[in-house]
């Protein structure tokens, strides 16, 4: 069967290529868009007749919205409190300002517990800071325990996807990689196999790998608890069966109480799996003698956060907390999956959220990525205006584009500034439209239709033909008809 | 390590510089949080049997096995399903009611069993704290009935026992009991219970739909569970 694509995707957006250019060798291959396109129908119609069982769906989104927000706006005193409650509960709180901190700070915490092995159950934040290839490249090999991730490792593959990240590999390809890698020659491609083959092959590493790293979908600043939610149990087996625990989360994760997770569990749910409730949730506080892991360590990511706070019309980036509703949602999703993003965090909240983690540094071409079509605010469980967000920083990258140097030799500077003069005098326009016709004659095919442009008109031609210009404008037709006609004639229609 | 403790003040500090007011302190969240909108369901509706009706239905939709029984009954039903099982070696927590034990079977009682002990066992009996109509869900707080949380993580047959008292119908009832301090005279009928420091929450077995969202049950929790709802006499 076939393997995944033959390009390996690239998920870190400093040396991603731009989306354009990513996205073609998702686009010309079938296989990968039929994947795609059918693990998204099936969530997106759970989704939706759950979402529209729920009759207080919009007051449940508003008191998310803002809890989220009120939690944002408090956060180092929230962090702080988080900080007092889990020390006192018997944890230990780290602090890392960017990536490279947070894996030195997760290293040396694994080599005081000698350890050459760790599980870990499936974080985001960890494909973000990169964590896998460094301790591997530090001598502790890390094994994924979520189902999905373990496609991923053992196949090599790149997440296409926040909640289901292999939803880009069908059941022939799962086969093809845990029969190559698990030395299993005669496993049929039935999913309920395919899992039986997983459960086996994780269960000795769950008994004996002492130590584990998990991400956190919140953190309790009341309480000092943090929050796993999942769906296999693999979770479960990496809370309780080590001895070492150590929970890498971002500074945006905190909810100011206990009770906030009645709104937040209720929308997470429905809105990334289209389930009721996930089979899973688990909740736990510092260390608890006798159960569980005795040794326990939070380390908080900033890596980017705190300037995303500065911005008011942005800031609202951090209210998510990653259900994927949007990437579900998102028309340009379902046609490209996830690799085109260049980041672990695809789709709409992928295209606001990681050119500003990138402190706009990188990962330019996302903001553009989008049709502005909303669907994924209206989605959106705690209400971020994506949409709002994208046109901010769309207007962020033309002003970077603006003081770029090299700018007086790209052609569409120049198109532009020529266009400017030729709209501003009605004649100068009519004469550009004369030799514009003739200029344009000469694409335009036997059809009517232009296929292909030069230069930036390439721009337009690579992904849609372009109607020829008529022999006639508008203009020169309203001229020719003579001052006896009038509008009433004209809506009547011409014969 | 000084890099590290300094990593603390530089976080902070950008997020305070980052936001309005930098000077709020917990009281003047507290004040905040407290004018936030709350307009959702935060009370159920349904009658005590329909309540119960729907819980069940929710468990039976995650393949879960739902029985029904009075108080006086469940002794007997539980040997029941213990025999129907199959089973033999069975882990149960350490304040698990002893008439719950049905003679017949090995019981380990864990006072303290090593992860290869649960491990061995094919089944686990265990208490709850509450449960959620609308999502047919079980709340596991842990205590002395409900066992550590590796104890109902194993096995791979969980049997867990439920009166009809500690199901609630909606997800905020359920976190309204836990707000609630325990009367110190406490009661068999005190629902309250106390903020959690471990909880646990199940809605039906170990799934996935990594592979094709095709659902499969029992990934790495137990692959089988039963409840047992016992209604209240009178």
């Amino acid at each position: 069967m076939s393997r995944p694509a033959a390009t390996h995707p690239v998920l870190d957006p400093t040396l991603a290529p731009p989306f354009p250019q990513a996205v073609l060798p998702v686009l010309r291959n079938p296989q990968l868009r039929k994947n795609v396109a059918h693990a998204i129908d099936v969530i997106q119609a759970k989704r939706a007749s759950l979402v529209a069982e729920k009759t207080d769906w919009q007051e449940l989104r508003s008191a998310a919205s803002a809890i989220r927000t009120h939690a944002l706006e408090n956060l180092g005193t929230y962090l702080e409190q988080f900080e007092t409650r889990c020390t006192a509960a018997g944890g230990t709180v780290h602090w890392a300002a960017d990536a490279a901190q947070a894996r030195q700070i997760i290293l040396d915490l694994l080599r005081q517990e000698k350890a050459s092995e760790v599980i870990k159950i499936k974080t985001m934040t960890s494909a973000e800071i990169q964590l896998n290839p460094f301790l591997e490249a530090n001598g502790v090999h890390a094994f994924e325990t979520d189902l999905a991730e373990i496609i991923l490792q053992l196949g090599e593959g790149e997440p296409s996807h926040i909640v289901v990240p292999a939803l880009h590999v069908n059941r022939s390809q799962v086969r093809e990689i845990f029969a190559r890698t698990m030395g299993l020659k005669d496993l049929s491609d039935d999913p309920k196999v395919l899992t039986n083959a997983a459960r086996t092959y994780l269960r000795k590493k769950f008994l004996t790998i002492p130590t584990a790293i998990s991400g956190a979908n919140f953190l309790i600043a009341e309480t000092g608890g943090v929050v796993v939610v999942e769906s296999e149990g693999n979770g479960r087996m990496c809370l309780t069966l080590p001895q070492t625990m150590i929970t890498l989360a971002g500074i945006e994760k905190v909810l100011p109480r206990f009770q906030d997770l009645e709104v937040m569990l209720q929308l997470l749910a429905r809105s990334a799996t289209g389930e009721r409730m996930n089979p899973y949730t688990s909740i736990w506080t510092g260390v608890t003698p006798g159960d569980g892991p005795q040794k326990f360590h939070v380390v908080l990511l900033d890596n980017g956060r705190s300037s995303i706070l500065a911005r008011s019309k942005h800031r609202q980036t951090l209210k998510c907390i990653r259900c994927a509703a949007c990437m579900n949602t998102c028309p340009v999703y379902r046609q490209t999956g996830g690799h085109a993003y260049g980041s672990v965090y695809p789709g709409p909240i992928g295209a606001i959220l990681t050119p500003q983690l990138m402190q706009m540094h990188h990962a330019q071409s996302l903001p553009y990525a989008s049709s502005l079509c909303g669907a994924c605010y209206e989605v959106c469980p705690v209400k971020i205006n994506i949409p709002e967000v994208l046109l901010e920083l769309r207007a962020e990258v033309i002003d970077q584009e603006r003081k770029q140097p090299g700018r007086a030799l790209d052609p569409m500077y120049w198109g532009l500034r020529i266009a400017n003069v030729l709209f501003s005098r009605a004649w100068i326009f009519h004469t550009a439209q004369w030799f514009g016709r003739i200029g344009l004659g000469l694409f335009t095919r036997k059809d009517g239709w232009i296929h292909s442009l030069p230069s930036v008109g390439g721009k337009w031609t690579q992904t849609r033909d372009l109607r020829g210009l008529p022999n006639q404008t508008f203009h020169s037709w309203w001229a020719s008809r003579g001052p006896q006609s009038n509008g009433v004639e004209l809506i009547g229609g011409t014969k | 390590m000084s890099a590290i403790v300094q990593s603390r003040k530089m976080i902070l500090d950008r997020v305070r510089a980052a936001i309005q007011h930098p000077g709020k302190d917990l009281a003047d969240a507290a004040v905040e949080y407290s004018a936030l909108p709350h307009n959702y369901t935060r009370r159920g509706s349904l009658s005590t049997a329909a309540r119960l009706q729907l819980l069940i239905d929710r468990l039976r939709e995650y393949d879960a096995e739902v029985l029904e029984c009075n108080a006086g009954e469940l002794p007997a039903v539980i040997a029941a399903q213990l025999a129907a099982s199959g089973r033999h070696t069975f882990v149960a927590p350490a304040r698990l009611p002893a008439d719950w034990l049905a003679p017949g079977y090995e019981w380990r009682l864990d006072h303290g069993l090593n992860t290869a002990e649960i491990e061995e066992a094919e089944g686990v009996v265990t208490a709850a704290s509450c449960a959620v109509a609308d999502s047919g869900t079980i709340v596991i707080h842990h205590t002395a009935a409900e066992g550590r949380r590796v104890l109902t993580l194993l096995p791979d047959w969980h049997l867990c026992i439920l009166r009809a008292s500690q199901v609630v119908e909606v997800l905020p009832e359920y976190f309204d009991r836990c707000r609630q301090q325990p009367n110190s005279h406490s009661s068999e009928e005190d629902l309250s219970m106390v903020t959690p420091a471990l909880a646990t929450y199940i809605s039906g077995p170990s799934a996935t739909a990594d592979i094709e969202m095709t659902r499969i049950k029992g990934v790495h929790g137990p692959r089988f569970l039963h409840v047992i709802l016992v209604r209240e006499q009178g």
